[in-house]
């Protein structure tokens, strides 16, 4: 095993080994509560990293499948009677899968659309799909929204499967990052972010590297989606597939730094908390939105490549300059 | 990777610990002679924020009025309102805080029925009595809770069953006999009209066009041209307020005037209404309404005198929504008065008993907190809307069929 | 067959306007590289002030036209030296997308405090007034919304086809490099034209206010038409764009009166989606190179 692996374990055991005790040294609900929205955050925006941020295609749509997660479990509790306590969580990647799999050939039309156009093409696949959860009333109740059945679970721990359920797919998401970045396809990824003609003309399959990593993509953040509907026990097309969501997700992604493995999660640690402090603290306030649109707007202009890129081209440039100041030659050259 | 991303997450959870153990450690101490706390969602921000402005006023209100006679069983009362930007996640958490973590004594509904569902479930997971103004749609009484209490006269999608009462009780040669049904797909306004058009059907008066439209601000204009183009006697539209107010415009444009037109929502705001469709086309066109300026339901009065005094304004331009507000606070205050206790269990227990005079009427509601009164039908005469049914509200009598449009 | 003819009249109709909101958005892509998804909060915000200058001090919304379209060039021209010509290296198109979005969550943000939700239109004392010809209703405000459009659109392609602006705008959607190699100041150029392109939002926003009830957060729905339009016209296209947007007027009034309302702008969609399939670049527009 190579030092960075060992170096990339250990840090994903601390991680993993912190948030699992979270709740347990904890256990208020109500900061559990914002454990669960804070992992899924980092969850969504590590999911549309993996796509986006590696490809350099930005994504405004993916609320779609966080809509379309939720939307499918919801159904299968009300059409299928999927049982309540713990079984959805374990139909939940399944659930995910059917709908990353159905998503496959929608997506190839779209990814034949470059750049801006894409981004475009999936906004408005994200406005479809709330059309269909508005229109196909039968399987959806339309605007009335779908319940779903409340889980007898202790009320002392209520939060804490949601919140190990947002967990796991967080923790799956990291890994599969964390593969992605140290194979092959991380490698093709990266060369359509920097140049998808030439990757074209080396014979990279660019086609079928974007299409895994937008399957990939779809199945996370339709897992996450379910788990939410789980937990608030009631969706409606503007809640379920909403912009904002894309756009929470995108933020965190841009604050911790694109591209990176855990500068998504960084970028949730970040807001989410943050934001709930904004809430409980000023509480009655009409500022939210210009607010939440000034922090994104600083973001963009302040911070464009990240926390993590941006620390740690500080850090390397302080290397450079301890090394320059140790090395009398380089020294000397530096100043010529 | 460099290892800054390890020590980056160090500093902020140490930095998130220690604010999470401050935060903890001021809660913590609570004095027992404390006033009650009262925690409410409103939605300052985003789409709701204008009825939520108006729930704000209405609950503020009934905690000033009371404070100033005392509070409730001696002890004031200190609202805690938070704001959920019109997100159902974010209801929901401001409920689970004020319930696990600033730990109030009641909580007090969102505004619409949309953030009411899951907030109403977070509530009645901890055993907290749900009373609330604005959650009416089905989605709140199909969850089937026994912690919810709606404080206005009946379920919103039972808003037309007047006003088709009244049409069954017309002589049969003056009735009509063939209806439109424009609808809004929210939920609230389409199930009004679905509703309404399942009894007049069912009461033999012909369907011949019906549909449903996407948003407040669509394009009436092809809508009414099909309305125009069936020839209905009657039009029965399940509206909100910007859609009501075009489907009342286009109809103008297309001068096109049906004998008889109800809409759910739009011409029963009585500030509002003329200046849209011009004062001098509102005759005759019917609404629905849970309350009204001069009604005579206990405390009225006194709650219309104390807004214009806090709010300024006119008697006429008072939203429902603070009724419906206010309305919340009376329940309480008498539940209090009864049982002598704040405790929510016994609350909830006691509201399924016996009958609470409100602003809104004096309500009672069946085991999942469906009010079990009436609406009003309200109908606007000389330019004025007045209440027209149910006889013990009514000042005046309706009047039909509706004249042309400018008479 | 009569409300079919009626529903294309409208459509028509309505679909000048949107041409009008749609050439700005492209032109600015053209120009820049920049997807002004703003665009659709800079037409509601138009809206609203031609709003309170009808309400306040009774300007007449169709000439209260010649203050908002000034005033919001002024706004687009700071805009863009603010928050978009900030933005350079490789991912400064994808950067200033999200600037926008920033820009437009902003906008709505700002107009909700300031006028709340509830929706407003402007309604001058002809609002209700239609003639009739040949039996097909016309309303009095739409159609002067089509014309007021229609006189934008080709004093638009006035100014780019006939001044050295404009010539400076063609020459650099054609091929900035060799533009600027050839002395046009790229800088001035790109400003003004995103101060055109919000101007047109501008003029399309007064016109807008009459003829929709509006409210802030009615940006989606208009933002999410107006993509689909300049992608369908293919992007940077305007006579494109003015196609699409008739063409979107006419599909969702005909689906609005055959099938129903609730599948119209669904049905626009799935034609974008359709089209693509067949030709990627939009039905005017050159095929976008890797950026």
């Amino acid at each position: 095993m190579s030092r960075a692996t060992a170096v990339g374990l250990a840090r994903g055991g601390a991680f993993t080994a912190a948030a699992v005790a979270f709740p347990f040294v904890f256990p208020a609900a109500w900061i559990v509560n914002i454990g669960v929205l804070t992992l899924m955050y980092a969850a969504l925006a590590t999911a549309w990293n993996l796509f986006s941020g590696y490809t350099g295609y930005i994504s405004l749509g993916q609320a779609a499948f966080f809509g379309l997660g939720a939307y499918a479990l919801a159904i299968t509790f009300e059409h299928v009677g999927a049982g309540s306590g713990y079984n959805p969580f374990y139909a939940l990647p399944l659930v995910g899968a059917g709908i990353a799999l159905a998503s496959v050939p929608i997506a190839w039309v779209a990814l034949r659309t470059r750049h801006m156009t894409f981004a475009i093409v999936t906004l408005t696949l994200l406005f479809i799909t709330q059309q269909l959860a508005f229109n196909l009333r039968s399987l959806t109740h339309g605007s009335t929204g779908l319940m779903l059945p409340i889980p007898h679970f202790p009320i002392s721990s209520y939060d804490r499967p949601f919140y190990f359920a947002m967990l796991a797919i967080l923790l799956v998401g990291l890994a599969l990052c964390w593969l992605i970045l140290r194979s092959k396809l991380g490698l093709m990824l990266f060369a359509i972010r920097a140049d998808e003609e030439k990757a074209r003309g080396l014979g990279i399959r660019v086609t079928g590297a974007k299409l895994v990593a937008w399957s990939l993509m779809a199945w996370l953040t339709a897992m996450v989606g379910g788990v939410w509907a789980y937990y608030l026990t009631f969706i409606y097309p503007e809640s379920s597939i909403d912009p904002l969501v894309t756009i929470g997700a995108i933020l965190m992604t841009f604050l911790g730094g694109r591209g990176t493995l855990w500068g998504p999660t960084v970028g949730a640690l970040v807001l989410v908390p943050a934001q709930q402090y904004m809430i409980t603290t000023l509480g009655a306030s009409q500022f939210y939105l210009v607010g939440y649109a000034a922090v994104f707007m600083v973001v963009l202009l302040v911070l464009p490549r990240g926390i993590l890129p941006s620390l740690r081209s500080a850090v390397d440039a302080q290397r450079e300059r301890q090394r320059i100041g140790r090395d009398p030659v380089v020294r000397e050259k530096a100043a010529a | 990777m460099t290892r800054i991303p390890v020590r980056l997450a160090v500093v902020a959870g140490c930095v998130a610990v220690a604010a999470i153990a401050g935060s903890i450690g001021a809660g913590a101490a609570a004095p027992t002679a404390a006033p009650i706390k009262i925690g409410i969602s409103l939605s300052l921000s985003g789409d709701f924020s204008d009825p939520g402005g108006f729930a704000k006023q209405g609950y503020e209100l009934w905690a000033k009025t009371v404070n100033a006679k005392g509070g409730v069983l001696g002890r004031k009362v200190t609202l805690i309102i938070k704001d959920d930007a019109s997100s159902p996640t974010q209801a929901a958490t401001n409920y689970q805080n004020f319930i696990t973590k600033d730990k109030v004594d009641l909580v007090f509904g969102p505004f619409s029925t949309l953030l009411t569902a899951p907030s109403a479930a977070v509530a009645s997971r901890y055993g907290y009595a749900f009373i609330e103004p604005a959650g009416g749609g089905p989605a709140v009484f199909d969850q089937k809770l026994h912690n919810v209490f709606f404080t206005q006269p009946a379920p919103i999608v039972e808003s037309g069953d007047v006003f088709v009462k009244w049409l069954h009780s017309l002589p049969k040669s003056k009735r009509p006999k063939t209806a439109a049904y424009p609808a809004l797909d929210d939920p609230f306004s389409s199930p009004i009209a679905d509703r309404m058009r399942g009894q007049l059907e069912k009461a033999g008066v012909k369907t011949v066009y019906k549909t449903i439209y996407p948003s407040e601000n669509v394009d009436m204009t092809p809508i009414v041209s099909k309305i125009a183009a069936a020839k209905p006697d009657m039009v029965v539209g399940g509206t909100q307020a910007g859609d009501g107010y075009a489907l009342v415009k286009a109809m103008v444009q297309a001068h096109f005037s049906p004998k008889f037109l109800f809409l759910s929502n739009g011409p029963n705001s009585p500030g509002e209404f003329p200046g849209k469709v011009g004062v001098k086309n509102v005759n005759g066109i019917f609404s629905a309404s849970d309350w009204y300026q001069d009604s005579k339901t206990p405390g009225n009065k006194a709650f219309v005198k104390a807004f214009l005094k806090a709010y300024g304004g006119k008697a006429s331009s008072i939203d429902p929504g603070s009724a419906e507000a206010y309305a919340v606070g009376q329940v309480v205050e008498a539940v209090a008065k009864k049982i002598h206790s704040i405790d929510n269990a016994k609350i909830i227990a006691a509201l399924h008993k016996g009958s609470w005079p409100t602003v809104e009427g004096t309500l009672h509601w069946n085991s999942i907190g469906e009010p079990q009164g009436q609406f009003l039908l309200m109908e606007w005469l000389n330019h004025q809307l007045y209440p027209v049914l149910p006889k013990n509200v009514a000042v005046k009598k309706p009047v039909y069929p509706k004249p042309a449009w400018g008479k | 067959m009569h409300q079919i003819v009626q529903a294309i009249i409208l459509g028509v109709l309505v679909g000048g306007v949107y041409a009008l909101m749609a050439s700005g958005l492209t032109l600015v892509f053209g120009v820049m590289k920049v997807i002004n998804v703003a665009q659709g909060a800079l037409v509601i915000f138009a809206a609203y002030l031609s709003y309170a200058l009808f309400t306040d001090l009774h300007i007449d919304p169709f000439l209260s036209i010649l203050i908002v379209t000034p005033a919001m060039f002024v706004l687009g021209v700071a805009v863009q030296f603010t928050f978009v010509r900030s933005l350079r290296g490789p991912d400064a198109t994808e950067l200033s997308l999200l600037v926008m979005w920033a820009l437009a969550l902003g906008i709505e943000g700002v107009l909700s405090v300031i006028f709340k939700t509830t929706y407003r239109i402007s309604s001058p004392s002809y609002a209700d007034n239609s003639w009739t010809v040949l039996g097909y209703r016309i309303s009095e405000v739409r159609f002067f919304a089509f014309v007021a459009s229609a006189v934008l659109l080709l004093l638009l392609s006035f100014v780019l086809t006939r001044t050295r602006f404009g010539r400076a705008v063609r020459a650099i959607v054609q091929n900035p490099t060799a533009a600027t190699l050839l002395g046009v100041d790229s800088d001035r150029t790109q400003m003004l034209s995103f101060g055109l392109g919000v101007s047109l939002a501008a003029a399309a926003g007064a016109v807008y206010g009459v003829i929709y009830p509006f409210n802030p957060g009615s940006h989606y729905d208009l933002i999410s038409r107006l993509l689909t339009i300049v992608v369908l016209g293919g992007l940077g296209s305007i006579g494109g764009a003015i196609f699409a947007a008739v063409g979107m007027g006419v599909i969702e009034a005909l689906v609005t009166v055959e099938i129903s309302p609730v599948w119209a702008s669904f049905s626009f969609f799935v034609i974008l989606i359709a089209f693509l399939l067949v030709r990627p670049q939009g039905i005017f527009g050159v095929r976008e190179r890797t950026l």
